[in-house]
C-alpha cells in the first residue's frame, strides 16, 4: 500500500470517527427518537468501519515492512510510510 | 447542559469524545509520519476513546429510550405524553406518572414486556414502532392517530399491572369486583385498564375490542 493511500485511508477513518462521535454526542443533548436511533446505528457503523480501516492500514504497513526486511535483510531500515 | 450533568455516563461519553477528537484533529492538522508512536495515538483516537464513548453512549441511549420525553417525541404520541405530563389529569397514565416509582419512565414501566427477555422484546417492539411510524404514521394527523393506534397485545397488559398490584393482598381482595373477576384478571381476559374497571389508561385511548389495526 502506497504512503498516499495509507494517508487517504487514515484521513477517511479520522473523518468518519469524528462524524460518529458527533452523532453519539448529539443524542445526549437531544434524547428523542431520531438522534438516539441514528447514534446507535449510523454512529456505531461509522465508528466500527473507521477502526477496521485503521486495523487494515496498520496490518498492511506491518506486512510491507516485513516484506521489505525479508527482501533486503542487510540493508537499511525501510522508510516509514506517510 | 442539564442532560450532560444528569448522569456520570454522559460525562464519560463527552470526555472520551473530546479526547478522541483532539487526537484525530491533531493527526489531520500535523500529518505526522506513520511511526509506532503515531499508531499508538491513532489507536487511542480511533479505537479506545471512541469505544468508550460508544459504550457509555449506548447505555445512556438505552436509558433515554425509557423516558417519557423519548416516547412522546413522535407526534402521534403527543397526546399520550401531554396527558401523562398533566398533573391534574385523573387518567391511569397520569396518576402513575405522578408516582415516584414510575416518574418519567411511566410509559416504559407500564408497556415494557417483563421476564428474562423483557428488555430485548421491548426494544424490538420499539423498532417495530419506528418502522410503522416511517411507513404509515409519519404524516398521520394526531386526531386520526387517536382513532387508529391500539394496543397490540392488550391481554398482556395485566401482567405489568400485577408486577405492583399482585392481586393477592388482603386489601385488594376485599374489593368485591376484584374477588369476582380474580381468575379472569389474572388470565388477562379482563383488563385492569378497561371501561367498567379502572378506565382506559389514556383518556382518548381506543378500547382493544373496537375495530382498527392493532399497533
Amino acid at each position: 500500500m502506497s504512503p498516499l493511500r495509507i494517508r487517504r485511508w487514515l484521513v477517511i477513518a479520522c473523518a468518519c470517527t469524528l462524524a460518529a462521535l458527533a452523532l453519539m454526542t448529539w443524542q445526549l443533548f437531544d434524547p428523542s427518537v431520531w438522534p438516539v436511533m441514528v447514534a446507535m446505528s449510523l454512529g456505531q457503523v461509522l465508528g466500527t468501519a473507521s477502526l477496521a480501516a485503521f486495523g487494515y492500514v496498520v496490518f498492511a504497513d506491518f506486512r510491507a515492512q516485513r516484506l521489505s526486511k525479508m527482501q533486503n535483510p542487510n540493508g537499511k531500515e525501510p522508510k516509514q510510510n506517510a | 447542559m442539564t442532560a450532560l450533568l444528569a448522569s456520570p455516563l454522559s460525562v464519560v461519553e463527552v470526555a472520551c469524545a473530546v479526547l478522541s477528537a483532539i487526537v484525530l484533529v491533531a493527526y489531520l492538522v500535523l500529518r505526522p509520519p506513520l511511526v509506532r508512536a503515531t499508531k499508538v495515538w491513532l489507536l487511542l483516537g480511533l479505537g479506545v476513546f471512541p469505544i468508550g464513548a460508544a459504550f457509555s453512549g449506548n447505555v445512556q441511549g438505552f436509558e433515554a429510550t425509557k423516558e417519557r420525553e423519548f416516547c412522546g417525541s413522535c407526534h402521534v404520541m403527543a397526546l399520550h405524553r401531554a396527558d401523562s405530563d398533566d398533573r391534574a389529569s385523573g387518567s391511569l397514565a397520569s396518576r402513575h406518572g405522578r408516582n415516584a416509582m414510575f416518574g418519567n419512565e411511566n410509559c416504559y414501566t407500564c408497556h415494557a414486556n417483563y421476564g428474562m427477555f423483557g428488555t430485548i422484546l421491548t426494544k424490538a417492539g420499539g423498532l417495530r414502532h419506528v418502522w410503522l411510524y416511517l411507513t404509515e404514521y409519519r404524516n398521520t394527523p394526531v386526531e386520526e392517530s387517536k382513532k387508529t393506534i391500539k394496543l397490540r397485545e392488550p391481554a398482556e397488559m395485566n401482567d405489568n399491572c400485577m408486577l405492583c398490584h399482585s392481586t393477592e393482598a388482603t386489601l385488594w381482595l376485599k374489593v368485591p369486583d376484584h374477588r369476582a373477576s380474580l381468575v379472569d384478571t389474572r388470565a388477562g381476559r379482563i383488563g385492569c385498564a378497561s371501561e367498567g374497571c379502572h378506565g382506559l389508561a389514556h383518556p382518548f385511548f381506543q378500547p382493544p375490542s373496537s375495530a382498527g389495526d392493532k399497533r
